[in-house]
């Protein structure tokens, strides 16, 4: 009686798994087209990284669900490093989640491409002025619309140059100029014994191991192209100032930084670095680092060093966008979040927490330097209006595996195994004889 | 190991007599729901994916839509291609390091911890510690190490006189044996135990023997020891090809397959061109290689070991 009873239960167990594994396939949610109704109570789904440390999704979500009380935002949150692959899996699969949050370009071009996305063209058509919109064209329609764009600019340290007696960088500040600042207050604080919270040494800049660091901002002042289809020769003055840097002890080796894995948050929030070239999303972690108490650095941001000085300052950056997804649970609802987040009132909710949002007005840029803890001066908002922000990295069928040489030989320079020129030859011809 | 050579019942198995054949069928269905679960998990979490790798690596496949049926091509952009050269000769350098070392390193603890001393279980118990340790902390603790500047091996081999110290995971020549050697630290707790294991199969008599025949310590240690073990070191020695063939998680949190591509290993380069760059296909065609690869060298190793045995 006991076996027959344990014979049923090892049995339908065993059903039970092959049925589980079965029915997963089915995810072809037909999308029904519906019209939004105002009042129904709707679930809505949005992917998201990270969403304890990334505070813009939950503005947003607050600001929407204060907007429209009958839509619940449900988060998906997704692990910061995971992001791309987890999404490819999920669209692989079916999903049915409504908004999917386009972390990268690169990530948007090929979800959109492989026909994942819903075409939102009259929904970006809805919203003017939107920056960083041309990185979404696929040829002439739109599968995603940016709600913030991020862009480079030099933050630094007042504490530091105000003990060393260095004046703040300028607006106009060249490489040439950049790297002999970052020389004489890494000397100059030696001599002073200005020391930082935490570690032994206060350099003048922090040069982070990102090779856009580097690449990207040479491709976006001098025109260069990153895909490599002249050649890499544009590089080499960018790469002899990032070297000229470490050589002379004024930034963390790359081979230190790199190893590591030091965070250039922790290099410039504990006075170990006077100044960081960084992307402005650094600007909201600062305020954020500020309102907890977790940092007192008095800081300001400075336009990025150019080749020549200008008003004009030319920066790189990228821009993040709201997709709605083909096989989406609530299309009518998804399109209107994604209007909503690029829009005026998306764009008040980011900047209240010091994110830039993708929507440019004077009202907008005014409130953001409103923000308590923002720097006024004016260079900080000259830094903030750059003449010109280039596309971090062109998007195209070859950019995943251009972008894994370049990071390959990038590395071989900084950590100086192999000579600049001799580098810059490889890539050039690696890219010519791997990528197709 | 034990199962297959356990002793057998004293009187020989009674044949069936299939008076009653509902029973016999009642006991094999019985069986088969028995292993059904863990049969179900297997086929379907390893045996489709990989009969599944083997149809892709002939196939062009995004993750989204049908694959497209690309004949040798696949295979044809592997010959071609620098980066699974590469990747295929750093794999070879990590094994070739790595296998070895493990074995000697493995088998010495083993033979030191065979004997009666004071704390040996404390002994054991910290030869075998790296070995469930975190692989991310592993990576974390040695890349401190292994600071070019600030670490403590650099600082150790300063003050011995060696003015110019290798770069560690930073530099390009130095970053394989870098690993190899954590690899053998994390790795040689594990086999110890096997050694431990197989040592204590031997039997005593057979050293008693051999010292009164006047043999001393490492003419018993390479004419007892080391045939006796060799069922052990047979095994040891499969298990840890394979593993250093297939070596992934180390490597990916340690450098990452850099710098450069110094430490670029082909099950990296397979997640590389799979899972980031999402070309499935080619991706699958690298795994073949791989699968290949260890299947040839394994049964190389059963061949002479075969050979051995006569």
């Amino acid at each position: 009686m006991k076996r027959r009873i344990l014979q049923g239960l090892a049995a339908a167990t065993a059903g039970a798994l092959l049925l589980g594994a079965c029915s997963s396939g089915g995810g072809d949610a037909a999308a029904a087209a519906e019209t939004l109704d105002p009042d129904a109570p709707v679930t809505l789904t949005v992917s998201v990284w990270n969403l304890e440390g990334t505070p813009e999704f939950r503005a947003l979500f607050d600001a929407y669900e204060a907007a429209h009380p009958n839509v619940t935002i449900e988060p998906v949150d997704i692990l910061a490093d995971d992001y791309p692959t987890k999404l490819t899996a999920m669209m692989a699969g079916g999903d049915t989640t409504d908004v999917l949050t386009m972390k990268s370009v690169m990530d948007y071009s090929k979800f959109a491409t492989a026909g994942q996305l819903a075409d939102v063209t009259d929904v970006v058509e809805g919203v003017p002025d939107l920056a960083g919109l041309d990185a979404y064209d696929q040829d002439g329609a739109y599968y995603a619309v940016p709600y913030r764009q991020d862009f480079w600019v030099t933050f630094y340290n007042k504490g530091i140059f105000d003990a060393v007696g260095e004046e703040y960088p300028s607006s106009d500040l060249t490489w040439d100029e950049y790297v002999d600042l970052a020389e004489t207050i890494t000397e100059k604080a030696a001599a002073a014994g200005v020391t930082p919270a935490e570690g032994s040494t206060t350099y003048g800049t922090h040069t982070h191991t990102w090779r856009s660091v580097v690449d990207a901002i040479a491709a976006a002042q001098t025109g260069g192209d990153q895909l490599g289809s002249e050649g890499y020769g544009f590089l080499e003055p960018y790469y002899e100032h990032a070297l000229q840097l470490q050589d002379a002890g004024a930034t963390l080796d790359y081979s230190t930084a790199s190893t590591q894995k030091i965070s250039y948050r922790t290099m410039f929030t504990t006075g170990q670095a006077a100044m960081l070239p960084m992307g402005t999303w650094f600007i909201s972690a600062l305020l954020q680092a500020e309102a907890a108490g977790e940092t007192d650095v008095e800081w300001g941001i400075a336009p990025m060093p150019q080749e020549k000085a200008t008003d004009e300052a030319v920066t790189f950056g990228a821009p993040t966008a709201f997709a709605v997804n083909k096989n989406a649970e609530n299309v009518a609802a998804a399109r209107d979040f994604a209007a909503f987040a690029a829009g005026e009132e998306g764009a008040r909710a980011v900047a209240a927490i010091g994110v830039v949002p993708a929507l440019q007005s004077d009202a907008i840029t005014e409130a953001y330097f409103a923000l308590e803890g923002m720097p006024t001066d004016e260079v900080s908002q000259a830094a903030f209006q750059p003449g010109e922000i280039v596309l971090e990295m062109p998007v195209g069928p070859t950019t995943a595996q251009v972008e894994q040489i370049l990071t390959e030989e990038h590395q071989n320079i900084m950590t100086g195994a192999v000579p600049l020129d001799e580098a810059l030859a490889t890539m050039a011809e690696r890219v010519e004889n791997e990528v197709g | 190991m034990a199962t297959t050579t356990a002793a057998r019942p004293a009187p020989a198995p009674r044949r069936p007599t299939y008076v009653n054949r509902r029973q016999v069928r009642r006991n094999t269905l019985l069986g088969w729901t028995f292993i059904l679960p863990n049969f179900a998990g297997f086929a379907l979490l390893t045996l489709v994916p990989v009969v599944a790798t083997f149809g892709l690596a002939f196939t062009r496949w995004n993750a989204f839509g049908t694959p497209e049926f690309t004949g040798l091509t696949n295979l044809q952009r592997l010959v071609g291609d620098e980066n699974f050269r590469v990747a295929l000769g750093n794999t070879v350098y990590y094994t070739v390091g790595h296998v070895p070392l493990t074995m000697a390193a493995s088998l010495g603890l083993a033979l030191a911890l065979n004997r009666k001393i004071r704390g040996l279980a404390f002994f054991r118990t910290a030869a075998f510690f790296p070995y469930i340790t975190s692989i991310v902390a592993v990576a974390v603790v040695w890349n401190m190490l292994y600071n070019p500047t600030r670490g403590p091996i650099n600082q150790l081999l300063t003050t011995i006189g060696i003015s110019d110290p290798p770069g560690w995971t930073s530099d390009p020549t130095w970053a394989m044996p870098a690993v190899i050697l954590t690899g053998v630290w994390k790795d040689m707790g594990y086999y110890m135990i096997l050694f431990l294991a197989g040592l204590q199969t031997i039997p005593p008599e057979l050293y008693e023997a051999a010292k009164t025949d006047g043999a001393n310590a490492w003419q018993r240690f390479r004419n007892v020891t080391l045939p006796c073990l060799r069922p052990t070191t047979f095994f040891v020695l499969i298990m840890l090809t394979i593993g250093s063939f297939k070596v992934f998680d180390l490597i990916v949190v340690m450098t990452n397959g850099g710098p450069g591509r110094s430490t670029l290993v082909l099950s990296q380069l397979i997640y590389r061109e799979g899972i980031v760059n999402g070309q499935f296909g080619y991706s699958s065609a690298v795994a073949l290689a791989l699968f290949v690869l260890v299947l040839v060298i394994t049964l190389l190793q059963y061949a002479r070991n075969q050979r051995l045995e006569k």
